[in-house]
């Protein structure tokens, strides 16, 4: 008896790894790979053509520290994650709130709202390029026609960041959108018509109901954003290539310039692994308050 | 109220949007790839390293747009002429570089391919190129000094010629012949009359800088930046500066005469207000629009000014600014990889040949040929503003022959763009960028 | 009361602000479109031309007349192919490891899920330089396999659909063992089926995913009939010579069959996630 049953478990056993094998497989060649290799290759001086490609120990993280691109790099990132992460959020959990209103028109709503999502990152520069020409974009066309004064929007140091991460917004917010709306329609009707009863506003609704049954998904949708917005990387490729004066010089850019424009590899992979402990750990401090906050729910 | 004890919250839309933007977005496993195999085994057609169908020459180069219909045309007139098929692949400049050293590295190199004068240094010192003085010493009915010294001297690393310059693109002066006229500056002829010196070329760019609704913000300008890296280097040369010292080893840029040309171009648009903060792209749509007077750009420019009928175009030498001539120059060279078999090499070579004899052919196209004899041929005074602006080849700079010119080029960009929007003040802005040049030349 | 004027007066205002966003998400799509349909000399005037006033499709004929140096069609195959033939291999593996993740127990399942679970914070670039030096290895270059293997490895799909075979009930598979199906039965007669939601859902994000790459193909491709519709595109961005016009025109081609399979399975993305039970 046992022994048979010791034998299906077997057999079991014998077909999960079957079903999984392929993709852990890929998942092998194409991801834990290249992650360990990726850290072989940053413990070197590897140049791309060069013949011999010394291994250094630590010195790329060492210059690392002392390369103040790297630093600015770093904050810019910072930067385009604060600008990006929490409006781009309120405004997609605003939207979902509008759709979720039995409002009319939801179908072309949301898909107006979508729009830009489904878009690639060269064709939504494309766009936004011309838009934000300080001599001969539409923008400050209709600014002018207003009596504003036209701004710089990618050619000043304060402003380029700002106009990157407003044309994050416009292309990703459809994207949470579709989640918050998902997690609105998730939450049972019955406990809006309880607080109504209690008496409570829409304002106490809101706090009281929405965002409490809201929560997993917002942390959810946060932590997905900061990592997003810790590779950004197309924007300031295509618009900026950094500048102006290292304004728009974000990590990712700054790992792709070392790596495949100036061809030094080792370094490159450095700056790409201390952005990867960077956001692991940033990460795991919301992943934390995520469960916490459950395990308070639970009480 | 329910909510699954077991989900780790995991909304899709969120993260497929997020892992799109990143490349591993697609998805998970193929089927161990035979899956794959069987879904397209009639599209994998092209192996790596499929060299040449039929020993093809295989020549890369990144000239998109008018530039790559013209060598097209080149390459079939040469297949046809000799028999043997040329492979040419197009790779954007943005990404050329990117491409062409991950194949020199690592095999799939192609026969033949085109690298910037500013470039070479940076691959001689990895020792990519095969010499070509052998294929000279085979082919003595090729004169090599036909072609002029200065641009043969860029071809050279360490006293090794490593490639053939197929041209030469120094910049020039654009100017609007009819915005020349309407405002009065013209020749005795009647002619639109480009400025020679610094003061004509401010006497001319402030009556073509025109705000006509008084808003402060002018509808016409009488010069724009629009290049500004070669622009910088055109002011440089002409004070005796550049960006590196003669002997590549400092940077140059916060030596007096270095600032005194960067504070004029500085001057132009705080000073005289003759020129728009620069914009890149959207100074030279600015002319294009005729709402930029001057340029001082590229003879490659040509091609997209002949394609926009009704604008009235006109070029001429570069204005002297300082005590000294001088313009920015680049150059296409042909180079062949190291390592390649020699009847490959004599193919490639019979190419390269054809391709600078031909150079006119090229030249209509917006270059400048390197060919003496070519010059000097009625066929090229033709060509009106490639014919001015090679009036300027024997004094057209290039950019330091270091190998880490390529990782200087960041630094310097940013320099002149943070003094031109007003950013930095050129002491500033040069001394910032000395010391990350600096950085990078002392690192070994 | 009052209290009517005051609900009729905030639905108004609720309208007037989503017409705003809409029209925010909107605009520059238009415009890409309406400037692609304009002739040159109308996209360089001085101010905006919202509409054409004499619109054409010079541009898109000029577009797919160029073949030789910008081969469009080749690009949208191209784009086709990978992003068609990636979803459905990732769709088919991802199952698969989802059903063994959520349905069958083997020694190491735990660990293994979580290793895979974690490489979702891991940033494309990290990776990327590896990814490049493996495919080199390969010999993968310029071949479908370098644009859609590497994309494989993704872990979101497998994480989706473990979830959401997780929400179904084991009954159905209990009855099904009784009649005599195994693993690869239950597989492929219940779970998939019942998982045509979360499918879908996978399938577009996967095909748009795969559609808009820009990274993986710009260096895993050089010659020019192996590029995808979005790194093609760049060749028409030259540094100064840009014909704006046709520009908009490859966009807009490069962008209309993500908007149309967008509009097409829409509700199947919203359904797909209140399904699955994941969103929180």
């Amino acid at each position: 008896m046992s022994a048979s049953l010791s034998s299906a478990r077997r057999q079991e056993a014998a077909t999960g790894y079957l079903f999984a094998l392929p993709y852990l497989l890929l998942f092998l060649v194409f991801m834990v790979g290249p992650m360990a290799y990726g850290f072989y290759i940053s413990l070197h001086e590897w140049h791309i053509l060069g013949r011999q490609k010394p291994f250094v120990g630590l010195a790329n993280y060492r210059a690392l520290l002392a390369d103040d691109l790297f630093g600015i790099a770093m904050l810019n990132t910072a930067y385009f994650a604060l600008l990006t992460v929490i409006p781009g959020n309120a405004l997609s959990l605003l939207l979902a709130m509008g759709l979720n209103a039995r409002i009319r028109g939801e179908t072309a709503l949301k898909t107006a709202f979508y729009l830009p999502v489904v878009l690639s990152v060269a064709v939504v520069a494309i766009i936004w390029r011309w838009a934000y020409s300080t001599e001969f974009g539409w923008i400050n066309h209709y600014l002018r026609l207003l009596g504003l004064p036209p701004a710089a929007w990618l050619n000043s140091p304060k402003l380029a960041m700002p106009s990157l991460a407003l044309m994050s917004i416009w292309w990703g917010a459809g994207g949470q959108m579709l989640i918050y709306l998902a997690g609105l329609r998730g939450i049972p009707e019955e406990l809006y018509e309880a607080a109504m009863i209690d008496g409570a506003g829409a304002r106490a609704r809101f706090r009281h109901v929405t965002l409490p049954m809201l929560r997993p998904t917002l942390l959810f949708c946060l932590v997905m954003a900061v990592i997003g917005s810790s590779q950004v990387f197309g924007q300031s490729y295509i618009l900026t290539a950094g500048g102006p004066l290292y304004s728009t010089l974000t990590v990712a850019l700054y790992m792709y310039q070392t790596g495949f424009s100036l061809y030094r590899l080792g370094y490159a992979c450095a700056v790409a692994y201390a952005l990867f402990v960077v956001v692991l750990g940033i990460t795991l401090v919301q992943f934390r308050l995520l469960y916490a906050r459950r395990e308070g729910e639970a009480r | 109220m329910s909510r699954p004890p077991t989900n780790t919250p995991a909304p899709p839309g969120a993260l497929a949007a997020r892992l799109r933007r990143s490349r591993a977005a697609l998805g998970a496993v193929l089927g161990l790839g035979i899956a794959l195999l069987a879904l397209l085994p009639a599209s994998c057609g092209r192996a790596p390293g499929t060299v040449a169908e039929g020993g093809a020459i295989r020549f890369w180069n990144g000239f998109t747009g008018p530039d790559g219909a013209t060598m097209e045309r080149m390459t079939k007139r040469f297949t046809a002429e000799t028999g043997i098929p040329v492979r040419m692949q197009i790779i954007p400049w943005a990404t050329y570089y990117d491409k062409l050293t991950l194949s020199l590295a690592y095999g799939d190199a192609p026969d033949l391919f085109v690298c910037h004068a500013n470039r070479i240094a940076e691959f001689a010192r990895y020792q990519v190129f095969a010499p070509i003085a052998p294929l000279l010493a085979a082919d003595p009915s090729f004169d090599v000094d036909d072609i002029i010294p200065r641009v043969r001297s860029a071809a050279t690393y360490c006293g090794t010629q490593v490639a053939l310059p197929l041209d030469c693109h120094p910049q020039g002066l654009y100017y609007n012949a009819r915005l020349f006229r309407e405002a009065g500056i013209v020749d005795a002829g009647g002619r639109a009359a480009p400025p020679r010196t610094l003061d004509e070329f401010l006497a001319a760019a402030r009556r073509l800088t025109r705000d006509e609704d008084g808003d402060g913000q002018p509808e016409q300008w009488g010069f724009a930046f629009t290049w500004l890296r070669t622009n910088w280097i055109t002011f440089l040369s002409q004070f005796g500066a550049g960006i590196l010292t003669p002997d590549l080893s400092r940077a140059a840029l916060a030596e007096p005469p270095a600032l005194e040309a960067t504070r004029l171009m500085r001057d132009l648009i705080y000073r005289y207000r003759v020129a728009p903060k620069p914009e890149g792209i959207d100074a030279w749509m600015g002319f294009r629009q005729g709402r930029v007077a001057m340029a001082i750009e590229g003879i490659y420019m040509i091609s997209s000014l002949q394609t926009q009928p009704g604008l009235s175009y006109a070029g001429a030498p570069v204005p002297r600014f300082g005590p000294n001539p001088g313009v920015w120059g680049g150059s296409h060279m042909l180079c062949l990889p190291r390592d390649l078999p020699a009847e490959r090499q004599a193919r490639a070579w019979r190419l390269m040949r054809y391709l600078s004899d031909h150079s006119l052919d090229w030249a209509a196209g917006g270059q400048v040929p390197v060919r003496r004899s070519l010059l000097r041929t009625a066929r090229f005074r033709r060509m009106t503003v490639q014919y001015q602006f090679s009036h300027q080849l024997p004094y057209v700079v290039f950019e330091p022959p270091s190998p880490k010119s390529n990782e200087v080029t960041p630094f310097v960009d940013s320099a002149i763009q943070a003094v031109l929007l007003g950013i930095q003040s050129p002491r500033a802005a040069a001394a910032d960028a000395s010391r990350r040049i600096n950085q990078v030349l002392e690192r070994p | 009361m009052g209290g009517r004027p005051r609900r009729a007066m905030r639905r108004l205002l609720l309208y007037a602000a989503m017409v705003a966003a809409a029209a925010f998400f909107v605009a520059p799509v238009f415009w890409m479109v309406s400037i692609s349909l304009q002739p040159e000399n109308e996209v360089f005037s001085k101010a905006p031309h919202w509409l054409p006033r004499e619109p054409t499709l010079r541009n898109y004929r000029d577009l797919f007349a160029r073949a030789e140096e910008a081969p469009v069609a080749r690009w949208f195959a191209n784009s086709v192919i990978v992003a068609g033939g990636g979803t459905l291999t990732y769709l088919l593996i991802a199952s698969m490891a989802a059903y063994a993740f959520s349905r069958l127990r083997f020694p190491g399942r735990e660990p293994l899920f979580v290793l895979v679970l974690a490489t979702l914070i891991i940033p494309g670039q990290v990776t990327i330089i590896p990814v490049f030096l493996v495919l080199q290895r390969l010999g993968w270059f310029n071949t479908y396999l370098a644009l859609i293997v590497p994309g494989l490895s993704g872990a979101f799909g497998v994480f989706l659909l473990r979830q959401f075979f997780l929400t179904i009930p084991r009954d159905l598979e209990e009855a099904a063992m009784l009649d005599g199906c195994g693993p690869a039965g239950i597989y492929a007669r219940i779970i998939l089926p019942l998982a045509k939601p979360a499918l879908a859902t996978l399938a577009i994000f996967s095909f748009l995913g795969g559609w808009n790459d820009f990274l993986l193909p710009l260096i895993a491709t050089n010659e020019v009939e192996m590029r995808t519709l979005p790194v093609g595109l760049t060749l028409f961005l030259g540094r100064y010579d840009m014909q704006y016009g046709m520009v908009m025109a490859v966009a807009t081609v490069a962008s209309l069959p993500v908007v149309l399979i967008f509009l097409a399975f829409q509700r199947h993305i919203v359904r797909g996630v209140v399904l699955s039970g994941i969103k929180g």
